[in-house]
């Protein structure tokens, strides 16, 4: 096949990339291995399972296609086992749990799983002499003694699990190949695992998903899917099919199979359905930029396998006709070997061809597969339809599930789970078994938390976790004056200007806010129009400029924050006019935009009370950019001041080979410096609340990151040795709680803190629920604190958590504690958030402030573009600083690589509307923005 | 005589060793050629039913599945462990219940012997038995050719057995090919056992095979010799229904149901999604080409150009007076008529009074029936 890189896309990738890489040999999906004169009983084709994973262990009777690293056994220590903290921790060595708050009865996704007693699994070592190479020829010789070793089994060529003790502690066995030559078998057996041993654990999640096929559930990606009963919604052509994701480990008492309801949207229309539609929308001359937009990087089912890919490219100098080098070195085209292997005719020879990179060696397979669009399925949602608020509708619908629903849903599961026969005769074999009901046990509900505003103070009912009602009566800590504004709006959004003017008027004394009447300002719908009167019209002594806009036409925001961010640096909120249509809602409406511009203005709006003296709160939160590069963003913040409403923030973009600790080792150097300007002294205190710590990754953060934190510290002085307490927060965990209240199922209220029964017992953790939802189910946050020298009792570090929780001040309800401390007022000031919508903003929109400033320098290209072209952006990298002495935002700009188109864009985003129940997500800034725009349409 | 063919072969055999030192090895494998065999002849012949005896891993069935003719795929084998290894690869995939496929498919799994018979295995057109036979012990031999040619009865039987003749140019093959092998035969032997059997139940018999013997060594036959059957009578209807009433002694262990147009349920489901789909583009042309006399004016040169690309897209569409959609009030009204011009749409349902039928109750209509209607009250302009 040629790999010539005309291609404009090609181009731009290998720009992209810091170091290009030539496209390797391209590949076809695999349908069987090579198995030259192989025998039929012996060899035969390949599952697509086996051959990506040829390595991984093979699990008996039907088994056989479950290996035991299985899909994304790439990560393997996935649930961090064997990461060990507490022991460190003396203090919390007979108990971390806390005591305040008042008992609440709660039930959990957490089904127990039991063994016989005296369980144990046998792991016995498998030796051949003469050595054989293929593991499948070794389990064809092994599984000759079935009647020794037992049908129930499980081998990975050279490991052997069984669920009993063979006789001898070595056993020979003889057995013959089909070439006539003998083999010696030795089994040896070399360890008896306990059932809580880490082996046992990845052995138990490896028959649980193996149970869920024999449940005929189709595998996509991790999970398990129900094909049976798919909701299909036709006006967008979806199915959403209903499935599971489960993991097994061991917890406080017991291990426990967590089990949760996921859902997996699909299309109904295959990659070259959505080109022709495309080609249609947008004509031929921006035809590959709209695919490149609008494909790359969606995940795609195949049609003859079943496996996923990401689309990582479109070659469009390539077609069906096209020939690849199959891996015996002969050239074949792409319609002649799916005419071949899968009696597939590709109709459209003039297709381009799609590029998936393989991150990892897939059997025989590495670097490049082709693959045909027609022959693709889409999977997930794309950009434009997230912005399509009425398919967003539809969809939450289906997927978000109220309490009840949710254990009805996961009942069923465990319901097939004992009524299949096979799946109880697997189980009794290896004697393992599920309860099916869920494990119940009692929580405890803290005290609300008092807000401070201006020396008054006010209860809320945590009930709604929202205060929005009461901050309207009280004063601001510190508010900002509007003395001189812009109100820009059209004609046709005169009245709703005047609306929102009345109710601003209305609600901004109380809260202190000084303000005059603004320069109202009538322009016509066009981008220009408002651009002129931007450039027109602003002068030094203006506060803030209020647009209304009449559609969320990404656009015309775009040209307007881009202006005022950076060819004019000065606060600004754009608010939709459908926001303020409704006479219902326009009061909270108002309040919050007060809120929030008093914010991007400087100001500080509220806080709770902190008993601590002395404390500094830090906030890290990190981004791993898999999809574009190997680029890491951190997001780092800081408190200034005891009642934590004042904040140092910085942003460290790290590029391939760099360790992202070591720019976060300068950030808390210069937070000290800062606090010890604003306080005359060194915080005591610090708590670094750490998110972004993805699976898997706790080990190097106990061994790596903390270590740095504390050679950070003493840096500072040798007398210098404040407490530090390093907590890991996760909001994305598969645990769910539910209050049984009056006989039924519900969301447990805010400041529910669980400690125990679903934590594990190697840490120090809990689990605290900060927020409240309206729609489906409420997500705890989890807590892991990995160090701490703080001596505070766990209830108090729980409590200052949930505390922390109500610092965020986009929004005034509480919101996981990470996320609080990990804001910053300077975000706000950049970044729009249009109001009414329960969102929290996390550190990465300092990302989306260096790209809003690339703008500037930039060209005018689509800015959601994620396939920029590096060269058309600057190489700067921006860094917005809040000059505490001076009250005013500043931005640092020095010299840096095209990281930044790569780093492009991405926001985490907490949405109560969010449509899959695992709330946080990294989003696309379109997204983002899209989601802002229709949340504020449910109000 | 047997015996002094084997020794004469041997003997043969051994003085080409002498010659030629060098390993045979088949391009491609020679079990994907034997595959391929069978594939060849399926698309051939195109049978609807086809049943594999010992399909072990059920490699071969996997294969038949992509082919379009065959609806009813059946496996069997003596060893249930082996079969249950791959079936799930005979699973449909995500896509098969994505996009419903125009054939009906169903595979199903038999655990039970060639020895015996059973009502599941009737009406079968093509029926093979790749590397079956030197598998059997005499006395399962011995019943083979009862149950498949005289009970099971199809149009076409596919047998395939090594041929002993070639052992001598596999030097490792010391007695058989493989250790469960009951017997290995000579062509002749093959032969005189196939042709006895095709008199005895009325088939006839070609005799070809796979794996070329190497140049100067013709002599020993393929490494695979197969024999394929053709009944020469024809099937009755009857002879297949009532006449053999009988247990069933099989035990199913897989079956799969692929889903198919073929089926109301899917087809409902194909044909609802197209027309709500069609109809939302109709209502997009249509909401669009209203809003250009509105207020946007910056949007109107790429509005002209895409409904121009549009049209092209779909299909030449006959646009009659009473085919218009329009818009009354608060609602929008795409005739059944329009969305039933479009080409998929009219391919899913073949007739308009089937679309009726299939999407009766499932979407909404207007009053008298004859067009989708959608609400556009709660509808925000730029949607």
């Amino acid at each position: 096949m040629q790999q010539g890189m005309a291609g404009p896309l090609r181009g731009r990738r290998q720009q992209q990339q810091q170091h290009p890489q030539q496209l390797q040999q391209l590949h076809v999906p695999p349908a069987q291995l090579e198995d030259p004169g192989g025998h039929r009983h012996l060899h035969g084709c390949e599952t697509p399972l086996q051959e990506r994973r040829p390595e991984g262990l093979q699990v008996s009777s039907g088994l056989q296609d479950m290996s035991l690293r299985d899909r994304g056994g790439r990560r393997r220590d996935f649930h961090d086992l064997g990461v060990n903290t507490r022991q460190a921790m003396v203090h919390v060595q007979e108990s971390k749990t806390g005591f305040s708050g008042k008992m609440i009865k709660l039930t959990t996704n957490h089904f127990r799983l039991t063994s016989r007693p005296q369980w144990a699994l046998y792991q016995y070592h498998v030796g051949y002499s003469p050595e054989m190479e293929a593991r499948r020829l070794r389990s064809a010789l092994l599984f000759q003694h079935e009647e020794t070793i037992g049908k129930t089994h499980a081998f990975d060529g050279s490991i052997l699990f069984l669920p009993k003790k063979l006789e001898n502690k070595v056993t020979e066995l003889f057995s013959r190949t089909r070439n006539g030559e003998d083999v010696k078998i030795t089994v040896t057996l070399t360890n008896e695992l306990p059932p809580t041993s880490p082996t046992c654990l990845q052995f138990y999640n490896i028959i649980f998903r193996r149970l869920l096929k024999m449940l005929n559930l189709q595998q996509i990606g991790r999970n398990y899917y129900n094909p049976s009963d798919p909701v299909s919604i036709p006006n967008h052509r979806l199915m959403v099919w209903l499935g599971f994701t489960s993991s097994i480990l061991q917890y406080e008492e017991n291990i426990m199979l967590c089990a949760d309801v996921s859902h997996k949207v699909l299309r109904g229309e295959t990659v070259l359905d959505t080109m022709h539609s495309l080609h249609s929308q947008v004509g031929e001359e921006r035809f590959r930029d709209a695919c490149a937009k609008e494909l790359i990087g969606l995940i795609v089912l195949t049609k003859y396998n079943n496996r996923t890919y990401r689309i990582d490219d479109i070659d469009w100098d390539n077609n069906p006709k096209s020939t690849f080098r199959k891996s015996d070195g002969s050239e074949m085209s792409f319609v002649e070997y799916y005419k071949k292997q899968y009696n597939i005719e590709i109709s459209d020879w003039m297709q381009p061809v799609l590029i998936s990179q393989m991150k990892r060696k897939r059997g025989n397979i590495q670097g490049t597969v082709a693959l045909i669009p027609e022959l693709c399925s889409l999977t997930g949602l794309t950009d434009k339809m997230r912005n399509d608020f009425n398919m967003m509708k539809d969809l939450a619908i289906h997927t978000r599930l109220p309490p009840e629903q949710r254990q009805r849903e996961l009942g069923r599961l465990l319901n097939y789970i004992q009524k299949d026969d096979n799946v109880q005769k697997e189980l009794r074999n290896w004697g393992l078994s599920f309860d099916n009901k869920s494990v119940s046990f009692t929580g405890r509900i803290v005290q609300g938390e008092k807000i401070f505003q201006s020396g008054a103070m006010f209860d809320y009912n945590p009930q709604f976790a929202d205060w929005t009602k009461e901050t309207r009566g009280v004063p601001l800590i510190r508010s900002m004056p509007m003395d001189s504004w812009l109100l820009i709006y059209t004609r046709r959004n005169y009245d709703v200007a005047n609306t929102l003017l009345q109710s601003l008027f209305k609600v901004t004394p109380s809260m202190g806010i000084h303000m005059n009447r603004p320069s109202m300002i009538e322009v016509d719908d066009r981008t220009e129009a408002y651009l002129r009167v931007l450039q027109q019209r602003i002068t030094p002594d203006i506060n803030i400029v209020v647009c209304i806009l009449s559609s969320s036409r990404k656009d015309k925001y775009d040209a307007i924050k881009k202006y005022l961010c950076t060819d004019c640096p000065i606060p600004s909120q754009c608010v939709l006019a459908r926001t303020l249509s409704k006479p219902q809602t326009i009061m909270t409406v108002a309040t919050k935009i007060a809120l929030q511009m008093n914010c991007k203005m400087g100001g500080e709006l509220w806080s709770v009370e902190i008993p601590l003296k002395q404390v500094m709160i830090v906030g890290i939160d990190c981004y791993h950019d898999t999809v574009s590069g190997k680029q890491s963003i951190a997001g780092f913040v800081a408190s200034l001041n005891q009642s934590v409403t004042r904040w140092f923030s910085r942003c460290v973009v790290q590029s391939r080979g760099q360790e992202l600790v070591d720019g976060i080792k300068t950030c808390l150097q210069s937070a000290l410096r800062n606090w010890l300007k604003w306080n005359k002294s060194l915080p005591s205190r610090i708590f670094v609340y750490r998110d972004g710590v993805g699976d898997g990754q706790l080990n190097t953060l106990v061994n790596y990151e903390v270590p740095q934190f504390l050679d950070c510290l003493k840096s500072i002085g040798t007398d210098y040795s404040p407490r530090l307490t390093v907590i890991v927060v996760k909001k994305r965990v598969g645990a769910r709680f539910f209050a049984e209240i009056g006989g039924g199922l519900r969301n447990p209220p805010p400041g529910t803190v669980v400690d125990t029964v679903v934590t594990r017992p190697e840490w120090y953790d809990f689990f605290v629920v900060s927020q409240t939802v309206k729609n489906g189910c409420v997500a705890p946050t989890h807590y892991n604190v990995i160090y701490d020298t703080s001596q505070l009792k766990p209830d108090h570090v729980q409590r200052l958590t949930y505390k922390l929780c109500h610092m965020y001040y986009n929004w005034s309800v509480s919101a996981p504690a990470g996320t609080a401390c990990t804001q910053h007022t300077s975000i706000c000031s950049f970044m729009e958030v249009e109001p009414c919508c329960c969102i929290a903003l996390r550190p990465l929109l300092h990302t989306q402030l260096s790209t809003e400033l690339c703008f500037s320098c930039g060209t005018s290209a689509a800015t959601n573009t994620r396939h920029v072209s590096p060269s058309a952006r600057p190489s700067t990298e921006c860094k917005p600083v809040y000059d505490v002495a001076g009250g005013h935002w500043s931005w640092e700009v020095g010299g840096f690589a095209s990281v930044l188109v790569l780093c492009w864009g991405y926001v985490e985003l907490f949405s109560q509307t969010s449509i899959n129940n695992r709330q946080y997500k990294f989003y696309k800034y379109a997204d983002f923005r899209a989601l802002c725009c229709s949340d504020c349409m449910l109000i | 005589t047997t015996e002094n063919n084997k020794l004469c072969n041997w003997m043969y055999c051994e003085n080409f060793k002498e010659e030629f030192r060098q390993i045979i090895k088949f391009e491609p494998p020679l079990y994907k050629q034997r595959y391929q065999f069978v594939k060849d002849l399926v698309e051939k012949y195109k049978p609807k039913k086809v049943a594999d005896l010992g399909c072990a891993d059920c490699s071969l069935l996997w294969m038949l599945k992509f082919c379009s003719c065959i609806e009813v795929l059946a496996g069997l084998d003596i060893c249930a462990n082996v079969m249950k290894e791959k079936m799930h690869t005979l699973s449909p995939l995500p896509v098969d219940y994505l996009q419903p496929s125009e054939r009906s498919l169903t595979v199903t799994l038999h655990h039970g012997s060639v020895a015996h018979k059973d009502p599941c295995m009737l009406g079968f057109d093509l029926v093979t038995c790749i590397e079956l036979i030197e598998h059997l012990e005499e006395s399962e031999l011995k019943k083979f050719p009862e149950v498949v040619f005289g009970f099971m009865a199809p149009s076409i039987v596919v047998i395939s057995t090594p041929n002993s003749e070639f052992n001598c140019l596999l030097p490792r093959v010391m007695l058989y090919r493989h250790p469960d092998h009951k017997f290995e035969w000579s062509q002749a032997e093959f032969q005189s056992w196939a042709l006895e059997t095709a008199r005895c139940y009325d088939y006839s018999v070609e005799f070809t095979g796979v794996g070329h013997p190497p140049t100067g060594m013709e002599k020993v036959g393929f490494c695979t010799q197969i024999g394929v059957f053709f009944r020469k009578y024809p099937q009755s209807a009857e002879s297949v229904q009532s006449e053999k009433p009988m247990e069933a002694v099989y035990k199913t262990v897989f079956k799969a149901v692929y889903p198919s147009l073929k089926d109301e349920k899917y087809l409902q489901n194909a044909v609802i999604s197209e027309v709500i789909f069609t109809a939302q583009i109709i209502k997009h042309r249509l909401m669009s080409k209203r809003q250009e006399y509105s207020d946007d004016p910056e949007r109107k040169p790429k509005f002209q150009l895409s409904m121009d690309c549009f049209s092209e897209y779909l299909g030449k569409v006959v646009v009659e007076k009473n085919m218009e959609p329009f818009v009354s009030g608060n609602e929008v009204y795409i005739p059944l008529r329009t969305i039933f011009s479009f080409p998929k749409v009219n391919r899913l349902c073949g007739t308009f009074e089937k679309l009726c039928k299939l999407i009766a109750g499932k979407v909404t209509l207007s009053s008298d029936g004859s067009a989708v209607m959608f609400n556009i009250e709660h509808e925000n302009e730029e949607n």
